[in-house]
């Protein structure tokens, strides 16, 4: 199983791992957890992705200083096409920030079904993207990753390549109903990870897909991803059931910063022959 | 409701491991009390506690309205819900949907009518449905959504919605609990799941792995008793905190599996389903995805702590014989 680390030899050094799993044992006691979170497999996972997180992807991580010991929403941009971004986001939560934390990604509704894949997700920390689901872990104080484009933004056209899609408003509500902080982040990178491709959005509709990418690579590239995370969006005194136009006050600024970071995330990145200029 | 108030205990379903144990507690719990046990099934081994009476009946208007009135009882559980199993020499369809269904509109219609003070209705956590889009946790308001994939649950889902609107209708009258626990495990208990939990080289999804919650019979039969005076009328859970996959759940049986993809599993349960032992169709799904509810109701009621055995325990036990 170990084959690939030879031509990937960056691995997380075992004191890490047992430092970053050590904090981890110690919050979930059981090694399992309602939502189907499996410490032990988690860990294996993590073993398997970090050589592809620093040697193949090349990330790095900027503004971890922004981040206390306290549970957040975090929302980010979405890219990729496969949601790379997601895997990479909670890797490094995992890995390098301090305390570390296995961030609750919300996954669509379609990707729980599917076998194996769903199953390996939960088992590392994915959860259905539910509001239910997404209140009860911000309640037991976990931090959640939310993707506020869903679909329409991991699943662009290379010409609409960081291009923010619209954000729905439920996650500022549960943020809301939680009073947990927002941090805002942002992925670049992911996006030339696929880099020739057309949604061919019309077709999807009618086969029933949530996206049909057309594309004479199907294989990911090693684009180097950078995560620049913002500083945490505090919660205003509103209620979860305030208005929309009392809510998109607070999102716009929230896609705000984040389209912020991603034009100065786009100004500091490493070349990479398929960047978009 | 104090001890002096309960004269009359009417047990439908007596046959079951659950029934069984409850009687038992019940005689503890009120010793002044008679308890009438019924079933159409015959029951193993002869019942040596002076105030429990069985009585092999079929369920038929005729026959209960005779027990109501000469009994006078003041409580009624209904634990007599028939399964799915194959195996079940009464599991044709017709006799599954006259038991779960007209059985259970007679029994609460009677036990109204002979102004009985409380009906305790077993149902289960299956109604929910155990679909890929379950949130965790489920609460008591969910929609019942078991019968979308597998219609043959229909009766299932239709005697808990029965049970719930009359149990509306009537609240100023009569007090009704309808309980929905979680996969119930003991040594008295050997539904399909049980047996596919203890079962050595049982297939297990090597795809999926879903998280369950296990309730040991005696704390199943502790809160039957406990809701009597404790639980006003409604529907409540009856679920652990603890959650543990399957998998580590065979693992902790010390059960050894066969893991095959679903797609293999499915078209093999109709092979491995023998004369003896059968797995019902609908319950793949609950080897697939879970089906996780939410406890807070209960736990208001009767207090934080309210198992006795942790999953770890409640699975070594069902092993025993």
């Amino acid at each position: 199983m170990d084959f690939y680390k030879k031509y990937l030899p960056t691995t997380i050094p075992k004191e890490r791992l047992d430092e970053v799993f050590a904090g981890l044992e110690e919050k979930y006691t059981k090694g399992e957890d309602p939502w189907g979170l499996n410490l032990s497999k988690a860990r294996k996972t993590l073993d398997i992705l970090y050589p592809l997180y620093k040697n193949y992807f090349q990330v790095r991580v900027f503004g971890k200083e922004n981040i206390e010991e306290e549970p957040y929403m975090v929302v980010s941009n979405h890219s990729g096409q496969i949601a790379i971004d997601g895997m990479l986001i909670a890797t490094a939560f995992a890995t390098e920030i301090e305390p570390p934390r296995i961030l609750r990604s919300m996954v669509e509704r379609f990707f729980t079904a599917l076998p194996w894949v769903g199953t390996l997700a939960a088992e590392g920390g994915a959860v259905l993207g539910d509001r239910q689901n997404c209140l009860n872990l911000l309640n037991r104080g976990e931090s959640v990753l939310v993707f506020p484009e869903g679909v329409r933004g991991v699943a662009k056209s290379t010409f609409d390549f960081y291009k923010l899609q619209r954000f729905t408003r439920g996650f500022f509500r549960m943020a809301l109903t939680a009073n947990t902080k927002v941090l805002p982040v942002c992925v670049v990178g992911a996006e030339e990870i696929f880099p020739w491709v057309y949604q061919a959005k019309g077709v999807a509709r009618k086969l029933g897909l949530p996206a049909l990418p057309i594309s004479p690579l199907y294989f990911p590239l090693p684009s180097p991803v950078d995560i620049h995370i913002g500083k945490p969006y505090s919660i205003p005194d509103l209620s979860p059931e305030a208005p929309d136009s009392e809510i998109d006050l607070h999102i716009d600024k929230i896609r705000n910063e984040i389209r912020e970071l991603t034009t100065q995330g786009l100004k500091m990145r490493r070349p990479f022959f398929a960047n978009k200029t | 409701m104090k001890s002096d108030d309960v004269k009359s205990i009417l047990i439908i379903g007596m046959a079951g491991g659950l029934a069984k144990i409850t009687a038992q507690l019940l005689v503890k719990k009120y010793p002044n009390a008679k308890i009438i046990g019924v079933d159409s099934r015959s029951i193993k081994g002869s019942i040596k506690t002076p105030n429990i009476q069985y009585k092999k009946i079929r369920y038929t208007r005729g026959n209960f309205e005779k027990l109501f009135r000469d009994e006078d009882f003041d409580i009624v559980y209904h634990l007599g819900r028939m399964s799915h199993a194959d195996t079940s020499p009464l599991a044709s369809i017709e006799q599954r949907l006259d038991l779960n269904l007209m059985g259970t509109k007679r029994i609460l219609d009677l036990s109204l009518k002979f102004c009985v003070k409380k009906v305790v209705i077993l149902s289960t956590y299956h109604v929910y449905g155990a679909l890929s889009d379950n949130p965790v946790f489920i609460n008591e308001d969910q929609p019942l959504r078991a019968s979308i994939k597998h219609p043959e649950l229909r009766d299932v889902v239709e005697m808990d919605q029965i049970a719930t609107n009359w149990m509306w209708k009537n609240q100023g009258e009569i007090e009704t609990l309808v309980l929905r626990p979680s996969t119930i495990v003991g040594p008295q208990i050997r539904n399909s799941m049980t047996r596919y939990l203890i079962a050595p080289y049982a297939p297990v999804c090597a795809d999926f792995n879903p998280m369950f919650q296990f309730v040991h019979e005696f704390d199943m039969a502790t809160i039957l008793v406990r809701s009597l005076a404790e639980i006003p009328t409604g529907i409540y859970n009856v679920s652990p905190d603890e959650c543990i996959s399957l998998k580590s759940a065979k693992m902790a049986l010390s059960c050894p599996t066969i893991p095959l993809p679903s797609f293999i599993l499915q078209a093999g349960l109709k092979l491995i389903s023998t004369g003896l032992w059968s797995f019902p169709q609908y319950l793949l799904d609950y080897i697939k995805f879970a089906c996780i509810t939410d406890n807070s109701l209960i736990k208001a009621h009767l207090g934080p702590e309210i198992f006795r055995y942790n999953t770890k325990e409640a699975l070594l036990l069902s092993k025993l014989d």
